[in-house]
Order: C-alpha cells, then sequence, then structure tokens
C-alpha cells in the first residue's frame, strides 16, 4: 500500500495529475476454434439453410461425356473455362477479342457423369468477376511472352503457333486479293481481353493489364457464368484443341 | 510490483508522459463502470460454417456458432461490452449467393452486434439487395464517407452513433473504400464517395463536442498501401481526437493493435483481425477521468 501511495505520489508531482485524464487500453485477438464449443442455439438458425443448399449442390445441372483436366500448354478444361468465358460477354464481330484465364484459378477438375452445381462451386470457388480489358496493341506481345514463360494458360479465341500470338478473328479478316494474295488486315490500336478481376489485378504475375486503357465490368462472377453455360450446353463441349503450340 | 517492471510499465507510456503504475496493475478494484470491452471482426465473407477440416490454411477455424459462444463468455466476465464490424459482411459461400445476405444480417442480430460499417462487398448485391438484406438487421450501419442521397439505401445507415456504457460514452462512426473501380458502377448506382480524411475529422469533432470519452472509428479502408491510397494508418496521422481505428479490407492480421500519432501528437489505435470469423478482435479500456482535465492520455499496457 505505501508503495503504491508512493508512486501516486511520484506520479502526481510529474503529471501536475488533475489536469489529465487516462485512458488505459490492453488487447488480445481471440482464436475461434475448437477450443470453444458450438452455440446450439446460433447452429439451428443455420441448420436449416444449411441443409437446403447442400441439397441444392447435388443439383444435376449439366452432363460430361469425358473427364476434364486442366493441364499445361493445354487442357480440356482450360479450353472449356475460356470458351465459357468469352461465350458469356457480348461479341461485336470486328473486336480483337480473346479470353485469358489461369490455370491455377481452375481449383478442380469435371468428372465424366454427372455435373452437378457442387462440382462448379468446386472448380470456382472464389468470387470472381468477369471483366473485359481493353490494352494497347504493344501489350500482345507481353501476353505472348507470359504464355510462353509459363508453358501456357487456358485461352480462348487466340492461338499460340510458331512463338506468335493469333488472334482468331483478325485472321478470319484475312482475305485473298484478286491475284490471289493473302492481304492481312492491319492491327488495331488496341484489342480486348476476357478475363477475371483477380487477373486484371496482377494476379499471377499478370503485369500487362496494368494501365489499361478501358476496363469494363460486367457484374457477372466467373461461377455463375459457368453455371450458366454448362446449363445451356446440356452435354459440357470438349475439345482437346492445341491452342499454345510451344 | 517490483522496480524493474516499473521501469518497463513507464516506458511503454504512450505521449510521453509517466503514469504511476499501481493505476495500471489493479485491474480487479477497478470501477466496472469506468471500464469498457471492444470485441470486433472484419470481412467475415459470408463465412458462417467453420473452415473443414481439410482446408490447407485455417483447418476447422472460424464458424458463427462458435463466435457466440466467445462473445457470450466475455460478456458473462465483463460488465460493458461493444460488439462492432468492419464490413465486408457479404460474399465468400454459397450462402451469400443463395440468400443474398439475409444469414449473415440474422446472425449478427442474434450475435447482439451494436454496430458495423459497409465494405465495397457489401454492394454485391446492389443498393436493393442491401437494404432487403438489411431488413433482417437489428443494429444500425454506419457509413460517414458515402453519400446515398440518391439511392434506395438513403435513409438506412447512419454518419454516427452515441452510446452509453456504464460511465462511458462511447462515439462511433464509421468510413468505406472508395467504390469506384473496385465495385461494378451499376451495383453502387449513385452513391458518392466523400473523403474519408475530412469526413473522419468532421464526426471525430462533432462526437468530442458531444462529451464522448472514447471515439471509434470503424473504417473499409485498409491497413496501409504503398502508395497514396488513404489507408487507416494514414488516416490515424491525418485526423483528430479518434482513440481507436477498428479496420477491414486488406485482411490484415494484426497480432495486437498498432499505434500511430495523430495531428496533436495523441495515440490512435488501429486492429484488424484478418478474416472469415478467424478471429475476434478484443480491445479492454479503463477509464480514470478527471474533473476539469484540459488533456486525456491513452496509454498502452
Amino acid at each position: 500500500m505505501l508503495k503504491h501511495l508512493l508512486y501516486l505520489c511520484l506520479g502526481a508531482g510529474l503529471l501536475a495529475c488533475s489536469s489529465v485524464s487516462h485512458i488505459y487500453s490492453s488487447a488480445e485477438k481471440v482464436e475461434v476454434n475448437d477450443a470453444y464449443s458450438q452455440s446450439t442455439k446460433i447452429d439451428s438458425i443455420v441448420q436449416p439453410y444449411r441443409a437446403e443448399l447442400a441439397a441444392e449442390m447435388q443439383e444435376v445441372i449439366a452432363q460430361a461425356e469425358h473427364d476434364f483436366f486442366k493441364d499445361r500448354p493445354n487442357g480440356a478444361l482450360n479450353n472449356w473455362a475460356a470458351d465459357a468465358a468469352l461465350n458469356s460477354v457480348q461479341k461485336e464481330s470486328d473486336e480483337a477479342l480473346f479470353c485469358l484465364l489461369n490455370v491455377g484459378g481452375l481449383r478442380n477438375p469435371i468428372s465424366k457423369g454427372d455435373v452437378t452445381l457442387g462440382d462448379i462451386y468446386k472448380l470456382m470457388p472464389f468470387d470472381n468477376e468477369v471483366v473485359i480489358v481493353e490494352l494497347k496493341w504493344e501489350r500482345l506481345q507481353a501476353i505472348q511472352e507470359y504464355l510462353i514463360v509459363r508453358g501456357g494458360e487456358p485461352v480462348a479465341g487466340v492461338q499460340l503457333v510458331n512463338q506468335e500470338l493469333i488472334v482468331n478473328s483478325l485472321k478470319a479478316q484475312e482475305y485473298v486479293d484478286e491475284d490471289g494474295i493473302l492481304i492481312p488486315v492491319p492491327n488495331p490500336k488496341t484489342f480486348k481481353v476476357v478475363t477475371s478481376d483477380y487477373l486484371m489485378n496482377g494476379g499471377d504475375n499478370m503485369t500487362f493489364f496494368a494501365d489499361p486503357v478501358n476496363v469494363q465490368y460486367t457484374g457477372n462472377l466467373l461461377r455463375d457464368v459457368f453455371i450458366e453455360q454448362a446449363k445451356q450446353q446440356q452435354v459440357l463441349i470438349w475439345t482437346d484443341e492445341k491452342r499454345i503450340q510451344l | 510490483m517490483d522496480r524493474r517492471k516499473f521501469i518497463r510499465n513507464t516506458a511503454l507510456v504512450s505521449g510521453g508522459t509517466i503514469v504511476a503504475p499501481s493505476l495500471i496493475a489493479q485491474k480487479e478494484k477497478w470501477n466496472p463502470k469506468n471500464s469498457l470491452t471492444i470485441l470486433h471482426t472484419n470481412d467475415t465473407h459470408s463465412n458462417i460454417d467453420p473452415f473443414p477440416e481439410t482446408h490447407s490454411k485455417y483447418p476447422g477455424k472460424g464458424g458463427v456458432a462458435r463466435r457466440y459462444e466467445i462473445i457470450q463468455k466475455i460478456r458473462a466476465e465483463e460488465e460493458n461490452v461493444l460488439l462492432l464490424d468492419a464490413g465486408d459482411i457479404f460474399q465468400g459461400t454459397p450462402y451469400f449467393n443463395r440468400y443474398g445476405g439475409v444469414l449473415e444480417m440474422r446472425l449478427m442480430s442474434e450475435l447482439g452486434y451494436d454496430a458495423a460499417t459497409m465494405g465495397n462487398h457489401d454492394f454485391d448485391a446492389g443498393v436493393e439487395g442491401f437494404v432487403k438484406a438489411r431488413s433482417h438487421a437489428k443494429f444500425p450501419f454506419l457509413c460517414s464517407n458515402y453519400d446515398f442521397s440518391n439511392t434506395l439505401i438513403e435513409g438506412h445507415t447512419q454518419e454516427s452513433l452515441v452510446l452509453s456504457k456504464g460511465n462511458i460514452k462511447v462515439g462511433l462512426f464509421g468510413v468505406g473504400v472508395e467504390l469506384k473501380g473496385l465495385v461494378p458502377d451499376d451495383k453502387y448506382k449513385e452513391t458518392r464517395y466523400l473523403d474519408p480524411v475530412d469526413i473522419a475529422n468532421d464526426r471525430a469533432r462533432d462526437l468530442k463536442a458531444q462529451g464522448c470519452d472514447l471515439i471509434i472509428c470503424l473504417s473499409h479502408l485498409g491497413y496501409e498501401y504503398g502508395s497514396s491510397k488513404v489507408s487507416d494508418r494514414m488516416l490515424a496521422n491525418k485526423t483528430r481526437n479518434i482513440h481507436l481505428i477498428i479496420g477491414g479490407h486488406t485482411h490484415t492480421f494484426l497480432d495486437r493493435p498498432t499505434e500511430e500519432k495523430n495531428l496533436d501528437g495523441d495515440t490512435v489505435l488501429i486492429n484488424q483481425v484478418g478474416w472469415a470469423g478467424i478471429n475476434v478482435g478484443r480491445v479492454d479500456f479503463r477509464f480514470d477521468k478527471k474533473a476539469f482535465a484540459k488533456k486525456e492520455v491513452l496509454i498502452v499496457e
């Protein structure tokens, strides 16, 4: 007690005590783990939602006649996912438009047989949004180099052949003139890439998306696009097209 | 108390003032009416169930039913407890995609949240979706730097809140991140983003003028950036009168609150506890109020 009094006096002397109020603080982080029980009261609120969701996740939304695996440089799952994303956006015929996703973002294969809603959630558990990024034409070079270094990523509407990235919609516009000579269309100033907001923001080191000319947010999650496409296709379109030829 | 501990404690005193440690040490004798416990979460992202046991990073962690038990245990031990959330309640599990945030709001109400602020993902169901889900919330949303006047959200949030707990008057307000580029335009419609630093200074000054003993900012700005983008650390440095910033957005795991200095050189605490409801943050305050005090000093024990 005496000691405490002494410290109090010491404190008072140093502070001119009465003019200062004090707020003492201490803090800790409490981890939510199995050291704590689960409240049955709370769990009973969640249970009907949980049960309904679990049932819905088992809903069969399409069929798969093959296994869909992701791989490098190509995979049937790569092709399906990139096609689905590209198909989901409104396309103008004369636009240099293609899709680029990442192998890392495809989290689970689709197995032959029933395809459930839960399968698509496992394939794409992240809430990434489909975006359309417009870039200066010169950036195509950086994407080409990236695909070569990475040994392939899921693409649609574009091919890598002989170390060169060719945009399919532009190739279609090439024409043969009277003398039988193939006339290529001139390179446009910009091109558009359908991708996810995660990749656009530099995910998986896709730094070429920095400082885009324009960004169009579609408001659609990649997962929802996959679900929609699967439902439309009924039987998932399987292709082993070699879009990346290294 | 031995002398070494005394020296250590005094060395930790913020603001350069030295205080008798006896005031700090006697927690059990402190009048509970002058004590306040803040519990907080951020970026829970619709993580209602614990992560599965097979999860690569957080196996079996989190879960609202467990969070409730933790909160109830602390409420049984402490007289004055506030439970707060710093936004991004929505988006992250099928519960949100399927039920639009209704379950999240119902559960937070059941857990007895006192207030929350809106994160960018809380616009993911659009302004309409937020209002719909919000009708299930029995706690206020504090949004001070979003002008909702031309949107459906108008009238469903408030700029600040004053709560009396024991002898303590607590002032709260909330600031959110710039939505442009982060949220599709048609989700937030005509919501106007106002400068969070200006607004925070205004709200904190008003709350102080109303006699608040503790001023808390719920923030969804993000902890810190390597750029000029406004963050919690920047907010702390550029404002006055705020004691505690409860942050979110950057999913930052802090083991203990960060101490920053405000424009007056006073200590501001910033805390953030990761995401997904893996942790509950806890900050305890004890108030030693002096009549006619010219100044108050925040001391971190």
